[in-house]
């Protein structure tokens, strides 16, 4: 297949129906570092690991705060995600300016879904090159999306994006079936633990690079801290699903 | 809202209305919200439409009410119905309680104040929602409350007495109705611009319920009419 000839932009299709550009566009999600996303009945759970450019930089913040009710966890070209995070803000805001509550979850994403597709048709134009798992709650309950630069929405129970993302998905596979009823310790640890199977072997999790958020029915999205993140990666040698299972 | 004035950009201002909507009293009650109004519609003093039902059902779960100029009345009830119509195309099944509607309605009222061209209504809307009972008023101003009890035009003077009275937030749906029809009673005496034709309507948990209209009860017969009307003139 000679992809060159049909890939120049995302106005002309290959002749086996593909968009190439916006199909490059997912490779670009793919190349970002992981994130997930878990969710019970009462709590959403954003986990993701972040990458640090040179010793003498920073951690590259992968998780935006959007309203009380919402957050997003990005994975790809961090510039894109900034956009994004910034119109979902706006809107947020121009919501409650109006209704006085909170922007409904999945309007939002169908919103930015939107947004996105709108660049796929455009001769003119790029896809976004990030992918965003939309952890928010609204009175229809609790809600995780994910973005895709095509276009498309979905939500999930449980959710991985990013390098080395199926590793995590094969967690979730697993344990998936536990996290309705977990409750919002067990949910971390499953976080945890799902993000340490997809980290490099000489990689190791610490409270540096690593970022926990969690959004609850009564509780306003919050970032763990540095101390909170020790004590939770500690727990994750002791940490057995299995457990969770017996107590069922 | 975009008035064709807006688009030409010659300003019409509304200074002041022509066809009115009387009083409207609402009233909390256990397990729902009651809303009462007369069926007329004024042209100054011409009691000019007697049959017209000023009570909008909004969504499911919501009513709109106002008094003041019924053209106004008309445009908010399309807007609003817009706002409910326009969340199908989401397809998530969610729609806006009562209160997202009290707010988009100050919103509104105050965006076309500051433009020195009001929506001339006191608006009401009233919901119940999540078990919870919403009732608020709107002004002419923009100004937003939220209350237990509500009372618009002539009401404000005259019934509030009535309901202080009579009436507390735990009363029951007959209890409410039976002061709301009192204070109309009043009101028919008392407000020129008042007629005896009122119509209620409530929301509760089952939805809402818009009744057909009533008259309200009046009593001619006292014996001071009748013997005033007999006497004798003073010249004779």
């Amino acid at each position: 297949m000679l992809k060159h000839l049909y890939d120049t932009d995302c106005v002309t299709w290959s002749p086996q129906g593909k968009l190439f550009q916006v199909e490059y566009a997912m490779e670009a999600v793919k190349q970002g570092s992981i994130c997930l996303g878990l969710k019970s009945n009462d709590h959403v759970v954003l986990c993701s690991l972040k990458r640090q450019p040179s010793e003498l930089a920073g951690y590259q913040e992968k998780q935006f705060k959007i309203d009380d009710h919402m957050a997003i966890a990005i994975a790809g070209l961090t510039a894109d995600a900034r956009v994004l995070c910034k119109y979902m803000r706006t809107e947020c805001l121009e919501y409650k300016y109006t209704y006085e509550s909170h922007h409904p979850v999945g309007r939002l994403v169908f919103k930015v879904a939107e947004k996105s597709q709108h660049k796929t048709q455009s001769g003119a134009k790029r896809p976004y090159g990030v992918g965003l798992l939309v952890a928010g709650i609204d009175p229809n309950g609790v809600h995780l999306f994910e973005t895709c630069p095509s276009g498309n929405y979905y939500e999930y129970k449980c959710q991985a994006i990013g390098s080395r993302s199926q590793a995590a998905r094969t967690y979730f596979e697993s344990w998936f079936h536990l996290f309705q009823k977990s409750n919002l310790e067990q949910l971390i640890l499953h976080g945890l633990s799902a993000i340490k199977k997809a980290i490099m072997e000489d990689e190791e999790l610490n409270e540096k690079n690593v970022e926990v958020g969690i959004l609850g029915k009564n509780q306003k999205f919050t970032h763990l801290n540095a101390q909170e993140l020790k004590n939770y990666i500690a727990q994750l040698e002791t940490f057995n699903p299995n457990s969770q299972i017996q107590q069922e | 809202m975009i008035f064709n004035s807006e688009i030409s950009g010659q300003y019409e201002h509304t200074t002041s209305p022509v066809v009115t909507g009387g009083s409207v009293i609402a009233l909390v009650y256990n397990g729902g919200v009651l809303v009462g109004t007369d069926t007329l519609c004024s042209y100054g003093s011409m009691a000019a439409f007697k049959n017209v039902q000023k009570i909008a059902q909004i969504s499911q779960n919501t009513i709109y009410v106002s008094s003041g100029e019924f053209s106004d009345f008309q445009q908010v009830v399309k807007e609003l119905a817009k706002i409910d119509r326009s969340a199908l195309q989401y397809d998530d099944g969610v729609h806006p309680s009562p209160k997202d509607y009290g707010n988009y309605l100050a919103r509104l009222s105050y965006k076309k104040r500051c433009k020195i061209n009001p929506l001339y209504l006191q608006n009401v809307i009233a919901g119940f929602h999540n078990n919870d009972r919403y009732l608020a008023l709107v002004d002419i101003y923009g100004t937003y409350l939220e209350s237990k009890f509500i009372t618009t035009g002539f009401a404000s003077y005259f019934c509030k007495a009535i309901i202080s009275n009579y009436w507390n937030e735990n009363c029951s749906l007959d209890q409410a109705k039976q002061v709301i029809r009192e204070c109309f009673k009043v009101l028919f005496c008392r407000d020129c611009r008042a007629h005896d034709v009122i119509q209620l309507a409530y929301v509760d948990a089952q939805g809402t319920h818009i009744e057909e209209p009533e008259r309200v009860e009046t009593k001619w017969d006292f014996n001071g009419f009748k013997q005033r009307a007999n006497e004798k003139l003073h010249t004779q």
